[in-house]
């Protein structure tokens, strides 16, 4: 192989890796993590379908009694701790600073970030195909007290998004 | 010979050089020295290699749509892992059968169309891939990583389009990340993007991608300023400095004679720029310090984009005097540095003292109502010195567009108005033929 072709196979190489790295995160929770069930809640604002995804919203994005946002700057990283209940949602119980050690089986930490107005957890946005859109958009805003979302969430409390559930509708 | 001599020359050259020597003008031998000298036999290879590239390009382009609406159409129904694979492998298709057509089969213009369309199956392949996996994100994050993606690859293939797609993504992704993070690296960037594509431009000898550079570098400079103050004439002053550099790097490659095919466009960029921004800031408006356009909001304000803009000016003043010597040699160029500096450094003075809220507005306005005149005036002498046609219009319809502009922007009278409509119509005619009248002369000379 001479020079040129070396360094054109190594162009192409970096922009498969660009392309695998994308996803990378991801794949490495959805492999490794623990599934659990979230409830969705409106987003504030309330702007659920936005280009190629719909924005989620969930009991951990929002600020409150539990989500004590204290005098967090916005970027700082926080853990929320979910427990799951009876009904199999899982919900907040502690938000802390640090990656939390020995959760009982019935909690996981997700990880997430202050951003000034609400907590994001990078599971916040579904993509859905094009040719879905308004069906998605349109069930979510009429049955939203009905959907939520199974996630991964892996051993540093990485979130991944795995579906939507509406109902009896399952969009992946 | 000059430099680069335009196509269209060589292609008259090449009809003309036959009846010559029919005439007996040329001899066969000098016929054959002309020819070789100006590359005759490339030509027809040249032009129609440059319309197959465009062919070419939009052929991978309709290919690749079509491929990837096929695919979204079942889109639902294909598994994860098949999609992942198809980007992919549509991706290695493009480079692949691109590069190969490129080296090894001689196809050099089909090659690099292939290679840039799959730069452009990367991008959007970035988009699918985050939606495949619902990544969030910023979404000037997928610019960054396009941008990173092509620039290599633009190197890798010496393709300056590619080059230059990667130059707009660079762009759009600081736009956005500039806006995100307020932070001292951010100044740091577009003397990075200038370094990352300024070299590729030089090296493959592409003007578009040069003078585009100073673009996205202009941009990406006063979108800083004008962000961190909300005020315009942090803007101005910036856009300026930068016009200024364009100018004095164009005229560098003119005068040192290296590269002097980045000259014209650079230097035409730089004049037009300040001539531009002359123009729109000689309006009253701008300079009122109650103005709505002066609404000054100074959120978090930091002097790191000053780092940036300060070694554009060191780096546009270094150039003029490495040229001095040249400068001073010609007359018309002498005249065009001491006009286009001295309009640049009183455009700057009256940002500066706006911003301080320095100076009386109604006295800034006229100094910079001064500073297009001088662009205009340098640009009339220029074309009566050197007998370009081209400079003498341009000055004189910019001398006549600040005139009127200034006669609509004030209340006057309507009988006013029209004294200065008729005046100028008839200054303008008046020099047309002084002009001409004094080419006539020249030519007669000859």
């Amino acid at each position: 192989m001479n020079k040129h072709t070396l360094i054109f196979a190594a162009a192409v190489v970096l922009q498969l890796a660009i392309l695998l790295g994308i996803p990378a995160k991801k794949v490495y929770t959805r492999a490794t993590g623990r599934e659990v069930t979230l409830k969705v809640v409106p987003v504030d604002p309330y702007d659920v379908l936005k280009g190629y995804y719909v924005t989620l919203g969930y009991e951990i994005s929002r600020p409150n009694a539990i989500l004590d946002v204290q005098n967090f700057a916005p970027g700082a990283v926080v853990y929320a701790v979910v427990e799951q209940q009876e009904d199999g949602f899982w919900t907040p119980v502690a938000l802390e600073q640090e990656l939390p050690q020995d959760l009982p089986s019935n909690r996981v930490a997700l990880r997430g970030r202050w951003n000034g107005r609400r907590f994001d957890y990078g599971i916040e946005q579904f993509s859905i195909p094009e040719s879905k859109r308004e069906v998605i958009a349109d069930d979510l805003n009429k049955n939203l007290n009905e959907a939520r979302v199974d996630v991964k969430v892996d051993a540093n409390g990485n979130a991944a998004l795995l579906r939507l559930r509406i109902q009896d509708r399952v969009y992946e | 010979m000059t430099a680069n001599p335009s196509s269209s020359f060589r292609a008259t050259l090449r009809q003309e050089i036959p009846v010559w020597l029919q005439e007996g003008i040329v001899t066969e031998e000098a016929a054959q020295r002309l020819a070789a000298r100006y590359e005759l036999n490339k030509l027809s290879q040249e032009s129609s290699g440059l319309l197959a590239a465009v062919i070419f390009t939009i052929g991978g382009l309709l290919l690749g749509g079509g491929l990837l609406s096929f695919v979204a159409a079942n889109w639902e129904e294909i598994p994860t892992f098949a999609k992942v694979a198809f980007l992919l492998s549509l991706l290695l298709a493009f480079h692949g059968v691109g590069y190969w057509l490129w080296h090894h089969k001689n196809w050099s213009r089909l090659g690099h169309a292939l290679v840039f369309t799959g730069s452009l199956a990367f991008g959007a392949n970035i988009g699918l891939m985050a939606q495949i996996f619902h990544v969030s994100g910023e979404w000037y994050g997928a610019f960054g990583a396009w941008a990173l993606g092509s620039l290599v690859m633009a190197y890798a293939a010496r393709s300056w389009i590619t080059g230059l797609l990667a130059l707009v993504n660079a762009v759009i992704w600081f736009l956005g990340i500039s806006h995100a993070l307020h932070s001292f690296w951010m100044s740091v960037v577009p003397l990075l993007i200038a370094a990352l594509f300024l070299p590729l431009a030089w090296q493959l000898r592409s003007r578009v991608l040069y003078a585009a550079t100073f673009v996205g570098f202009t941009i990406s400079l006063c979108s800083i300023a004008e962000q961190q103050y909300s005020s315009a004439k942090y803007f101005l002053m910036t856009l300026v400095i930068c016009g200024f550099l364009a100018w004095a790097a164009g005229e560098f490659h003119r005068v040192k004679k290296i590269r002097s095919e980045f000259g014209n466009p650079l230097a035409g960029l730089g004049i037009v720029t300040l001539g531009g921004i002359a123009y729109i800031w000689s309006f009253h408006e701008w300079w009122r310090t109650d103005g709505w356009l002066n609404r000054a909001v100074a959120q978090r304000p930091t002097f790191y984009w000053l780092l940036p803009t300060g070694i554009a000016v060191l780096i546009g003043l270094a150039l003029i005097v490495t040229m001095l010597q040249e400068i001073n040699a010609l007359p018309t160029r002498r005249l065009l540095a001491i006009g286009i500096t001295l309009a640049s450094g009183i455009l700057v003075v009256c940002a500066l003292l706006g911003i301080m809220h320095r100076g009386d507005q109604i006295l800034l306005t006229l100094v910079v109502n001064v500073a297009a005149l001088i662009i205009a005036a340098v640009a009339i002498a220029i074309g009566v010195m050197d007998e370009r046609r081209a400079a003498f219009w341009t000055g004189t319809v910019f001398v006549v567009v600040l005139i009127l502009s200034r006669f609509l922007e004030y209340e006057t009278s309507l009988l006013l108005k029209s004294a200065a409509f008729m005046i100028c119509g008839f200054t303008m005619i008046a020099a047309g033929i002084a002009f001409e009248k004094h080419l006539r002369q020249k030519e007669a000379q000859l």
